[in-house]
C-alpha cells in the first residue's frame, strides 16, 4: 500500500509537468486550430535557458540557503519564460500567421520545420550530449505520512500548479482570458464584437510557449539535465494527452496529464522502467481507439 | 447618409456572389435587402462588416472608408453584426456573450450599465443571465444575439436573417423590436427572406436576385408592386 501511495505521489508529481505542456498545446489548438509542433522544442529552449543561466552565474553546488534557492529558481524561470514568450510571439508572426487558413497541413509542416531547426541549433550550440543543469534547490526529502518527496519535486509541482491555476484564471476571469474563449468558438463573431482575432492568435502563442518554458526549467532542473531532443519524447506524450482529453475543458488536460504521470509512475514502480513508455504509449493509443474524440470532449476541426 | 455601399462585388472565387451592388442606410432607417436563399445578401452584410474583402466597390460609413478594415476595426466605427443562426458564443454565459458585445468599449462601468438596459429590454436574458448560451432556447438566443450587438452602442445594426427558423410569434416581437431598435436612434440594415414582415418595419427595401440589384424602394411602393407581390408575398 505504501508502495501504491508513494508511486501516486511521484506521478501526480511528474504528470504536473505533462499537464503544463499538455495545457500549451490545447491551447493553441483551441483558439487558432493549428497544432504547433514546434512546441516541444519551446520546452527544450526552457531547459536550456536555465542550463545557460545558472553556469553562467557559476551559482556553488551546494550551500545555498532556502530562501537564495527560491529566489535564483522564481529568477531563472521568469528569464526562461521572457525568453521562451519572445520565441512564441517570433514563432507566431513569422511562421504560423502566414501559413494559416490555406491548407490545414501547412502550419504543421512550418512548424515542424522550426522543431528540427530548433533541435540541430541546440545540437550545434550545445552538443548532442546532455548537458548537466545545476540544481539550485537544495536537495531535502520531505517525509510526509510515509511519503517521501524531495525538495525538487516538491518544486517542479508547485511551479506547474501556479501555472495551471493562473492560466484558469486569466481564461475565465480576464477580459482578454473571455476573447480567447471567443475566438476558439467563433473567431468571426468575435472579430465583430471588437476583438483583434490576430493579437489574441500571437498572445496565445505566447502564453502556451512561456508555460512550456516553464515546464521545461522544472523538468531540467528536476533531471538536471538538458538535451537537444528532449522535447521529442515528452513533447509527443503531452500531445497525445491533449488528444485524450478533448478540446472542451482544461481542466480534463490538466487532469490526463497527471494520470499519465501516475500510469507511468505505476509501471516503474510495479513492472519495470523500460515498459514505463510503452505501456504509457498504448493506454493513450487504446483510449484514442475506443474514442477518438477524446475522452471528456469533441473536436469539431 | 449614413452607410453608402457603391459598386460592391464579392466573389469566393471564381463565384461572383455580388455583383455591383449600390445601396445606401440614412439616419434613422430601417432598410431592408430581399431576396431568395443564396441571393447574396449575406454576402453583403459580410462585406461590409469586413468578414470578407470585396473584389471591387467601396463601403463608407459616415464619410470613412471601410471595405478594407478588419471586422474589430469596422465594429470600432460603430456597426454591430446579428449573425445569420444567431451565433451565440454557447460555451459563455449570457453575461459573458454579453460582455463581449462591448468589447471594443473599454469603460467597464458604462459597460456596466449598458448591460443593465439590455436586461431591461430583455428580461428573459436577466434570469438566465448566469447560464451557458448553448442552453438558451432559439428565440432566447436570438434576443442575446441582439442584446450581444446593441452592447457597444452602435449607430448601424446589421441583420443576417433574423426571423430563420424562429417561430412565427417570435418573428413577429422581432419585428417589433426592430422598431424599438430604430425608435433609440440606431439604423439597421436587415438581409431577410421573410419579405412580408420585412416591409411592416422597414422604411426602404432592396430586391437581390443572384448577386444584383433588381429594384428598390419604399415600403409602400414595394407591396403595391404587382411583380413583387407575386413573386415574392405570394399574392
Amino acid at each position: 500500500m505504501e508502495q501504491f501511495v508513494q508511486q501516486l505521489v511521484n506521478g501526480i508529481m511528474a504528470g504536473s509537468t505533462y499537464a503544463v505542456v499538455a495545457l500549451g498545446f490545447g491551447l493553441v489548438f483551441s483558439v487558432m486550430r493549428v497544432v504547433n509542433l514546434a512546441h516541444p522544442e519551446i520546452f527544450m529552449i526552457g531547459a536550456y535557458v536555465a542550463f545557460v543561466v545558472i553556469t553562467g552565474l557559476k551559482v556553488p553546488g551546494q550551500g545555498l540557503g532556502v530562501l537564495a534557492a527560491v529566489a535564483l529558481f522564481v529568477g531563472v524561470l521568469l528569464v526562461a519564460m521572457l525568453a521562451t514568450g519572445v520565441a512564441g510571439l517570433v514563432l507566431e508572426r513569422l511562421v504560423i500567421r502566414p501559413t494559416r487558413g490555406t491548407y490545414i497541413l501547412t502550419p504543421f509542416i512550418a512548424t515542424a520545420g522550426v522543431s528540427i531547426a530548433l533541435q540541430n541549433t541546440a545540437q550545434r550550440l550545445f552538443g548532442p550530449d546532455p548537458v548537466r543543469v545545476p540544481s539550485v534547490i537544495p536537495p531535502h526529502t520531505f517525509m510526509l505520512s510515509g511519503v517521501r518527496v524531495t525538495s525538487m519535486q516538491l518544486t517542479t509541482f508547485l511551479t506547474a500548479v501556479a501555472i495551471m491555476l493562473a492560466l484558469r484564471y486569466y481564461v475565465h476571469s480576464t477580459r482578454w482570458g473571455r476573447a480567447t474563449r471567443a475566438v476558439a468558438e467563433k473567431p468571426d463573431v468575435a472579430a465583430a464584437c471588437g476583438v483583434n482575432v490576430n493579437l489574441v492568435s500571437q498572445l496565445t502563442v505566447s502564453i502556451a510557449s512561456i508555460m512550456a518554458g516553464a515546464a521545461g526549467v522544472a523538468l531540467g532542473l528536476l533531471y538536471t539535465s538538458a538535451a537537444p531532443f528532449m522535447g521529442l519524447l515528452f513533447g509527443l506524450k503531452s500531445f497525445i494527452c491533449m488528444l485524450v482529453a478533448g478540446n472542451r475543458h482544461i481542466e480534463a488536460i490538466m487532469a490526463v496529464g497527471l494520470l499519465l504521470g501516475v500510469v507511468e509512475a505505476m509501471v516503474t514502480g510495479y513492472v519495470s522502467s523500460n515498459l514505463r513508455d510503452a505501456v504509457a504509449f498504448a493506454l493513450l493509443l487504446a483510449v484514442l481507439f475506443f474514442r477518438p474524440q477524446g475522452l471528456f470532449g469533441s473536436y469539431e476541426v | 447618409m449614413l452607410l453608402q455601399v457603391s459598386g460592391l462585388e464579392v466573389a469566393y472565387g471564381p463565384v461572383r456572389a455580388v455583383r455591383g451592388v449600390d445601396l445606401e442606410v440614412r439616419q434613422g432607417e430601417i432598410r431592408a435587402i430581399l431576396g431568395a436563399n443564396g441571393a447574396g445578401k449575406s454576402s453583403i452584410i459580410r462585406a461590409i462588416m469586413g468578414l470578407v474583402r470585396p473584389r471591387g466597390g467601396t463601403v463608407a460609413f459616415g464619410g470613412q472608408a471601410l471595405h478594407k478594415l478588419l471586422p474589430h476595426k469596422v465594429n470600432e466605427w460603430g456597426i454591430a453584426w446579428v449573425p445569420e443562426g444567431r451565433q451565440v458564443f454557447s460555451t459563455l454565459t449570457v453575461h459573458e456573450n454579453l460582455l463581449m458585445g462591448a468589447f471594443g468599449r473599454r469603460n467597464g462601468q458604462a459597460t456596466q450599465a449598458r448591460q443593465e438596459q439590455i436586461m431591461d429590454m430583455f428580461p428573459r436574458l436577466r434570469e438566465r443571465r448566469t447560464q451557458l448560451a448553448g442552453s438558451l432556447s432559439g428565440g432566447e438566443q436570438q434576443m442575446l444575439a441582439i442584446g450581444r450587438a446593441l452592447m457597444s452602442n452602435p449607430r448601424l445594426l446589421l441583420m443576417d436573417e433574423p426571423s430563420l427558423g424562429l417561430a412565427p410569434k417570435v418573428v413577429q416581437s422581432l419585428f417589433d423590436l426592430a422598431r424599438e431598435i430604430r425608435a433609440g436612434g440606431i439604423s439597421i440594415l436587415m438581409a431577410e427572406q421573410n419579405a412580408r414582415q420585412a416591409l411592416r418595419v422597414a422604411d426602404y427595401a432592396y430586391l437581390l436576385e443572384v448577386g444584383e440589384i433588381r429594384g428598390g424602394g419604399s415600403a409602400g411602393e414595394m407591396e403595391a408592386s404587382e411583380t413583387i407581390r407575386r413573386v415574392y408575398l405570394g399574392g
